[in-house]
């Protein structure tokens, strides 16, 4: 629709770099970070103090980027905001990629100098036709090239989730806890005061790039609003788009005439726009992280009709509870699928009717092989979910070594086996360490778990709602 | 008049809006169905179109100063001979006169009593972000209180058309609910497109009202309209 694709390339797949201006001040946060990088990365810094520890971390350093004897794809800036207008000069002199400003104090300070700053930033890359990051972000993160903007980012090992994000720290925050629920990143951008490329541009950019499966964003507000309804509407049709609104509070009194304009506030006209191109909208960052999770590992379907197994009886009516607040159908199953389950399954104590109660059939793990292949083979069941709280199993475990690694071996052949959306509940009670422990052994495993019904389910009502969109419904 | 004539006549008159009259002979020929009202400058001319339009009428106050006609006794319904409707022509002017004294009365608008139906809102409003938007709702407390309303930014497809009038929370009174006659959902959605395209067209309006609409098994009328447009320049 606008961008030059070729650009936006070179900039996010960057092949050399340079940082200019990091200090001890910022415990040479940027260096640090950029650490992993896979390629060059020099160092400009014209301050004699900083020159020795910086060679002493064993990068090259130039008194100008216009001194390094390289092409730069990608240059990140982090000096003093009146010398941004010159170093952004020499970028766009030396032909760099593009450039990040971590440099802030321009239209976010509201005074004089701030704007002017950074309306002659703007002028200046907009005629050269530079890609300008920020200014005031805190810029890249593409994990597969190892550009990180703070150490505490993972490197190496990229997703297929691309991220932009309005917020510096909830653009971090993302990262970190994606990267802790596997829902890692391919290209992630926090944007800043996007003086020269804003949200559509980039969402347009992840639309169309084949190593964004999917596309997560943080947003409080965007300035062309048209061209960004377009943008979506175009991207939701190849790949989902999860969005998360900040600032949801309404903008207060309008003067305004008519019932119509009286109850269009801010936010419902937002969530309408995000609903009609076929993004789904989220509330709060785990929502966001929760919502790709299940994108991410959970099979494309629009199914909702459940088969959900507990381990107690308790959950089990918990479970319903929340699939069905989330309009998902637990009905009974198949006649063949009971006659079936009649000839082994316990029910002292124990329930064979959706939901399934497993705990009477819990000692014996072939048994639950069986449940699994049973409501695999159901015609009336659309989707299979499993509880399995550590506070319960922790007993099974004291009573046998090795019992909870059986039953997520089963469970991974399951979901090697299955063709139906497979996810699990890990409720952690009051073993939160224990629980998280027991998520990661399932997502090694590819199975995605969330830690509350309401959250599993509100994941794959999502996901349901994506793909019925897709399909014309 | 054309639509286009309308709406440049009420602008460079300097105007902010189209009277009721106006406002639906413009929607009217964008293919909406609303009642038909004609403008009666004055009493023997109310009495001459009621006549015309035949038993019950209405009577609604036209005043360039009066929003909430209803609210300060702008509006007289049911009509049904000649001597209400000169009586009801009185009662408008002194009731506007007393509550409003000094508006502007350029006459009132006289229309058929239209058989009453689901009431349904459908209007348009401009979001600073996004332009154009249009929302549709259940009239009365529906949408008063409750607030139970459906958005879709301009243009609208047949798909957001159709899912915006299933979204409300009231969607099964317009599937006949307790026997009550069902709403032509078809033409719901027909209307909606129609508002889309007809707004497309018209960056000059800034808010548009059809409230109520009466929905019927068969069809549907806009029983009062109204269309403010945006301020000009200098």
């Amino acid at each position: 629709m606008g961008i030059d694709v070729a650009k936006f390339d070179r900039l996010f797949n960057p092949k050399t770099a340079a940082v200019i201006g990091d200090k001890q001040a910022l415990g040479y946060s940027w260096l640090n970070s950029m650490s992993t990088f896979k390629g060059p990365v020099y160092s400009v810094q014209i301050d004699e103090r900083e020159i020795p520890n910086i060679e002493a971390m064993g990068y090259q350093n130039f008194k100008s980027i216009l001194d390094v004897p390289d092409d730069i794809d990608f240059v990140i800036v982090s000096v003093p905001r009146k010398f941004a207008p010159m170093v952004l000069q020499q970028c766009i002199e030396k032909g760099v990629g593009g450039a990040t400003f971590f440099t802030s104090g321009f239209a976010e300070t509201a005074e004089e100098e701030g704007i002017a700053l950074q309306n002659q930033m703007q002028e200046m890359a907009r005629e050269a036709g530079f890609m300008l990051v920020g200014p005031n972000c805190m810029g890249l993160f593409i994990p597969g090239r190892g550009v990180r903007f703070t150490p505490q980012q993972y490197a190496g090992e990229a997703g297929p989730v691309g991220f932009i994000g309005q917020s510096g720290t909830q653009s971090m925050y993302f990262s970190l806890l994606g990267g802790a629920h596997g829902v890692k990143v391919s290209k992630l951008v926090s944007l800043g005061n996007a003086i020269v490329l804003d949200v559509p541009d980039y969402l347009e950019y992840l639309g169309q790039d084949p190593e964004t499966k999917m596309i997560g964003m943080y947003v409080e507000g965007v300035k062309d609003g048209r061209r960004f309804f377009d943008v979506l509407k175009d991207v939701c049709k190849r790949k989902p788009v999860v969005i998360w609104k900040g600032g949801q509070t309404s903008d207060g009194a309008r003067a305004v005439s008519s019932h119509t304009a009286s109850l269009a506030t801010e936010y419902t006209v937002w969530e309408s726009l995000v609903r009609q191109c076929g993004a789904l909208p989220v509330h709060s960052l785990e929502e966001l992280v929760d919502v790709l999770k299940g994108l991410l590992y959970i099979a494309p379907s629009t199914g909702e009709r459940m088969g959900i197994m507990a381990l107690t009886g308790g959950q089990a009516v918990a479970a319903v509870d929340a699939f069905a607040k989330q309009d998902f159908t637990i009905g009974p199953l198949s006649d063949s699928s009971y006659e079936e389950l009649s000839q082994f399954f316990s029910v002292i104590g124990a329930s064979y009717r959706n939901p399934l109660d497993i705990s009477s059939n819990l000692p014996d793990q072939t048994v639950l092989v069986r449940i699994l292949d049973i409501l695999e083979r159901d015609p009336t069941v659309d989707a299979i979910t499993t509880e399995l709280t550590t506070s319960l199993l922790d007993r099974r475990e004291s009573m046998g070594e090795g019992y909870v690694s059986g039953l997520i071996d089963i469970l991974a052949n399951h979901r090697e086996r299955t063709k139906k959306p497979y996810f699990c509940t890990v409720c952690p009670v009051d073993q939160e360490v224990a629980a998280i422990d027991m998520r990661d052994r399932l997502l090694a495993r590819g199975i995605p778990s969330f830690p509350t019904f309401h959250r599993s389910a509100n994941a794959y009502r999502k996901l349901v709602t994506y793909n019925k969109f897709l399909s014309g419904e | 008049m054309t639509q286009s004539q309308t709406l440049h006549e009420a602008r460079s008159q300097g105007r902010t809006f189209l009277n009721e009259v106006e406002s639906k002979q413009v929607l009217r020929d964008a293919g909406i169905d609303t009642t038909q009202a004609t403008l009666a400058a004055s009493r023997d001319q109310a009495i001459e179109q009621a006549r015309a339009i035949g038993f019950p009428v209405v009577l609604k106050v036209i005043s360039p100063d009066v929003v909430h006609k209803s609210d300060i006794g702008g509006v007289k319904l049911g009509l049904k001979d000649e001597a209400e409707t000169a009586a009801a022509y009185d009662d408008i002017v002194a009731s506007i006169n007393a509550n409003q004294p000094g508006a502007n009365i350029e006459g009132v608008s006289v229309q058929g009593m239209a058989r009453p139906g689901t009431e349904v809102i459908i209007g348009m409003s401009k979001d600073a972000q996004f332009g154009p938007v249009l929302m549709f709702g259940l009239g009365g407390i529906m949408v008063e209180i409750l607030k139970d309303v459906a958005f879709r930014i301009v243009p609208l497809t047949k798909r957001d058309a159709r899912s915006m009038i299933r979204e409300i929370k009231g969607f099964p009174v317009l599937e006949g609910y307790r026997g009550q006659e069902p709403a032509d959902i078809e033409k719901l959605e027909d209307t909606l497109l129609k508002l889309s395209e007809f707004v497309q067209q018209h960056d000059e309006i800034k808010e548009i009202d059809l409230n109520p609409i009466f929905a019927y098994r068969d069809g549907l009328t806009a029983v009062d309209a109204r269309i403010i447009l945006e301020e000009q320049a200098g």
